[in-house]
């Protein structure tokens, strides 16, 4: 069967009024899961999975599926509003959104993730339909030597956010690479800076630190009472202007290709997606200068990028049968229990169950669109909220995400010191942006270099013999060397470089 | 669809346990008689929607019927469970917190004086086994290696040369390359991917490594679409559901690894609750209807009572004990 009549079969079942209702609660409940900071959306299908085992498997399977899409919307809403990143991947959401929030457009920010989101999951949803095939072989050349050098372009990117002061920039970096060297060694088994606690043994969780440096930073310097607090948008300014969508619209195209593309390599987060598009943004964009400072390509890039890699991440489910990531993970024990094995031979053995999930991904990217664009008024009324009270409640609510990762009160230390770091963070003017990068993408650059000499037995060869590993790093020097003559010139005409972050 | 409604409640129900989630339970013994008298808190060391967590929800709500108590499950995940065996072991040993328990991690974090673990092997009082998955090998279906020996050959031929895949340091798979050298003198190149196996066959998909170590559980998805050919399992008996595939035993190389998932209270627990929470265990293990749930999760039921599981904890921590220090020198 050709696939197009397939997906048409498969909308005709995934628009029943059954499933139909069941991505909308699923959209729902993952909304209000991201909007829990520590609380993923993972967590919240891996204990829905025993209750859907009475269900009809699709309508199951579409429920969880919005869930995991719906959850990376629910992020961004915290983000933007309060400061506090929901998941990693909304972290550098908070950067511009939060600036725009104190400007009075949150509407606009909220509004234009949820078109960005809209658009990067379809684009990556076609790209399962259309492509499925050839894009997951693309995802498996993509090994760890091919993927340290796409790391290295994302640090190359650095540079760009480094901002006015590069030395503070630096600074910034270095200091979330060494919270990102905390743990075990991936390689001699032995703890790193752990201070005997095995707490510490898998790393510092990075929702706590961020959580402290966005969330609590931001209450702590605002308690001065000079500093600008978020005000409520006017009915007025709830909907992006025409200008907005004009700057959001490169900024969405580009954010969805780097979506698309990092979700198909499995085992890589959608932080890292939302990073890369953030970055590129602030190399490439038109308005690069603003960014930082409550420009709307620093919403839409990063929430574009990280719906269209959390659908780009069905394709290695589909096709290989590889969760790429760990809530595709607890989808494919959805699937697993319904008594379905996910990967190629799903397609001949239940295609009409597989054409109505894909079908529903489409559905359920409409549906949240739907569901949060009109809700964007709704949300926005926290912000009438005094804001004496909403620091409370601000308050309570960091402490219980930052506890709920783990179950463990260590991680509410965490996020309390990080919160101090973060308060001084903004007293010296230091920027945010590179630590959030280093400490991200710190792990997998630590394990990609360490997999890739294993396979290569020790020699640094590997990443130049092989021919994408070697563009990746021929475009990582090409940004670098571009910074670098760019800064010197504008310093020669006497003009600012980059704007701070 | 009348099944729809029915769902939804339970959907309604899920938020509300959600929100519970958070919330552990405390209070006082009670004598032995009346147990359970309050609900049992479940610590599991993985995150929600592993399989090690899989398999304990499963079980935590058959429990719940049967014993007519709740169960909370509690994840803590961090650190191969060693933070969630540090909480099981300083508990109140009364019955009322019990751990999933899983080898290697239970043995490792102690055998491995770098992790200054707080509990020994004494600290545990074993309830019983859920699932053992035994490590397999598998190569690439183009490979010339069929068989266990010819992988052991292939691996004389050029020794340290052909890579392998392992979940990291001290991994079962791991432990599984250095006992093979041991019996056969046959030297693998460990690969630590300590992300974890998806990031190990994804490399070994790619072609950037020669040889896929894994739990039998996660291979037969990828054997059966024909990605991979499985040369051997690490275990006493041929896999059930791999009735082709011999045994490196069975080829003349004594090696046994797998991982296994059980349960604990901590050491001190009166003997009726471990043997009432453990007779109910097995109970529902019986069930063909659970087996089936089982087995369709990946999960490959291989129930133990208290004192064999305690037999086969101590038999496991034997081995491992002696591969370990070879383990270190290795890695």
């Amino acid at each position: 069967m050709d696939s197009f009549t397939a997906l048409l079969d498969g909308f005709a079942s995934a628009l029943t009024p059954q499933n139909l209702l069941f991505a909308l609660i699923g959209c729902l409940l993952g909304t209000i899961l991201g909007i829990l900071p520590g609380i993923g959306s993972t967590a919240g299908m891996a204990i829905l999975i025993p209750l859907t085992l009475t269900m009809d498997p699709a309508s199951a399977i579409i429920m969880l599926a919005a869930i995991f899409y719906g959850g990376a919307y629910g992020g961004t809403i915290t983000s933007v509003l309060l400061n506090i990143p929901g998941e990693g991947e909304s972290a550098i959401t908070c950067i511009d959104g939060y600036q725009m929030t104190l400007r009075g457009r949150a509407g606009a920010a909220l509004a234009t993730a949820g078109i960005g989101s809209f658009i990067g999951g379809t684009i990556a949803t076609l790209a399962l339909v259309v492509a499925a095939k050839p894009l997951s072989e693309l995802g498996l050349r993509i090994g760890p030597p091919e993927f340290f050098s796409l790391v290295l372009i994302g640090l190359a990117l650095l540079v760009g956010l480094v901002g006015r002061s590069v030395l503070k920039g630096v600074i910034s970096a270095c200091l979330g690479l060494l919270i990102a060297m905390v743990g075990i060694d991936p390689v001699m088994g032995l703890p790193r800076f752990t201070f005997d606690q095995p707490h510490f043994f898998d790393g510092i969780s990075y929702v706590p630190v961020l959580v402290g440096i966005f969330g609590l930073g931001e209450l702590l310097a605002t308690s001065g009472g000079a500093a600008p607090k978020p005000t409520a948008p006017t009915l007025r300014q709830l909907l992006p202007t025409r200008t907005d969508l004009r700057r959001a619209a490169p900024a969405i195209g580009r954010g969805a290709s780097i979506g698309t593309v990092i979700g198909l390599i499995p085992g890589v987060s959608s932080a890292i997606s939302s990073l890369l598009a953030y970055s590129t943004e602030k190399k490439i964009s038109r308005h690069r200068t603003e960014l930082g400072s409550g420009a709307i390509e620093g919403v839409a890039a990063p929430e574009t990028a990280n719906n269209s890699h959390s659908n780009a991440a069905f394709i290695p489910l589909f096709t290989l049968g590889i969760p790429a990531s760990p809530a595709i993970a607890v989808l494919m024990g959805a699937f697993l229990q319904n008594g379905l094995t996910p990967g190629p031979q799903l397609f001949t053995e239940a295609p009409d169950l597989v054409w109505t999930v894909i079908a529903s991904l489409f559905v359920g990217n409409l549906l949240l669109l739907v569901l949060n664009v009109p809700m964007v008024g709704l949300w926005t009324r926290i912000l009438a909220i005094p804001y004496s009270v909403l620091r409370a409640v601000i308050f309570a609510f960091i402490v219980i995400g930052s506890y709920a990762v783990n179950n463990s009160v260590i991680d509410i230390y965490v996020m309390v010191f990080f919160g101090i770091v973060g308060f001084v963070f903004r007293q010296v003017h230091l920027p945010l942006a590179p630590l959030v990068l280093t400490l991200i993408l710190g792990p997998f650059i630590e394990s990609a270099l360490r997999e890739s000499l294993q396979i290569s037995q020790g020699d640094f060869g590997i990443f130049v013999d092989r021919p994408l590993s070697l563009v990746f790093l021929l475009v990582a020097l090409a940004i670098l060397a571009a910074s670098v003559l760019s800064a010197g010139l504008k310093r020669k005409a006497g003009l600012p470089t980059d704007a701070e972050v | 669809m009348n099944r729809a409604p029915r769902a939804l409640t339970l959907a309604g129900i899920g938020l509300a346990c959600l929100s519970l989630a958070a919330c552990s339970q405390s209070g006082t013994t009670t004598a032995a008689g009346d147990y359970p008298a309050k609900p049992i808190e479940l610590v599991i060391g993985y995150e929600a929607g592993g399989p090690t967590d899989i398999g304990a929800r499963m079980l935590a709500k058959e429990l719940e019927d049967k014993l007519d108590a709740t169960i909370t499950v509690v994840n803590k995940p961090a650190a191969n469970s060693q933070v969630a065996y540090t909480a099981l072991t300083q508990a109140k040993p009364d019955g009322y917190t019990m751990a999933a328990t899983t080898f290697p991690s239970a043995i490792m974090t102690v055998l491995d004086e770098s992790r200054g673990a707080s509990y020994e092997r004494d600290s545990f009082a074993p309830v019983a086994l859920q699932v053992i998955d035994p490590t397999a090998v598998a190569v690439a279906p183009d490979s010339d290696i069929k068989t266990p020996k010819d992988l052991v050959e292939a691996a004389k031929a050029k020794p340290g040369k052909l890579r392998a895949t392992t979940t990291g340091v001290a991994s079962n798979e791991h432990f599984a390359l250095v006992s093979l050298k041991e019996v056969s003198g046959a030297e693998l190149a460990p690969v630590h991917f300590a992300d974890g196996s998806t990031a190990a066959t994804t490399a070994f998909l790619g072609g950037n490594t020669d040889v896929l170590l894994t739990n039998v559980s996660d291979l037969q998805p990828l054997a059966e679409s024909g990605k991979v050919r499985i040369v051997g399992v690490m275990d006493a008996e041929r896999a059930e559901s791999l009735p082709d595939v011999p045994t490196f035993k069975e080829s003349g190389y004594d090696v046994e690894i797998s991982s296994s998932r059980g349960y604990a209270f901590p050491a001190g627990t009166p003997d009726e609750v471990v043997d009432e929470m453990s007779t109910a265990i097995g109970e529902i293990m019986e069930d063909p209807a659970f087996q089936k749930k089982m087995t369709d999760a990946g999960l490959a039921p291989s129930y133990l009572d208290a004192d064999e599981y305690s037999a086969y904890w101590d038999d496991t921590e034997k081995t491992f004990g002696d591969l370990f220090p070879l383990v270190k020198a290795d890695s």
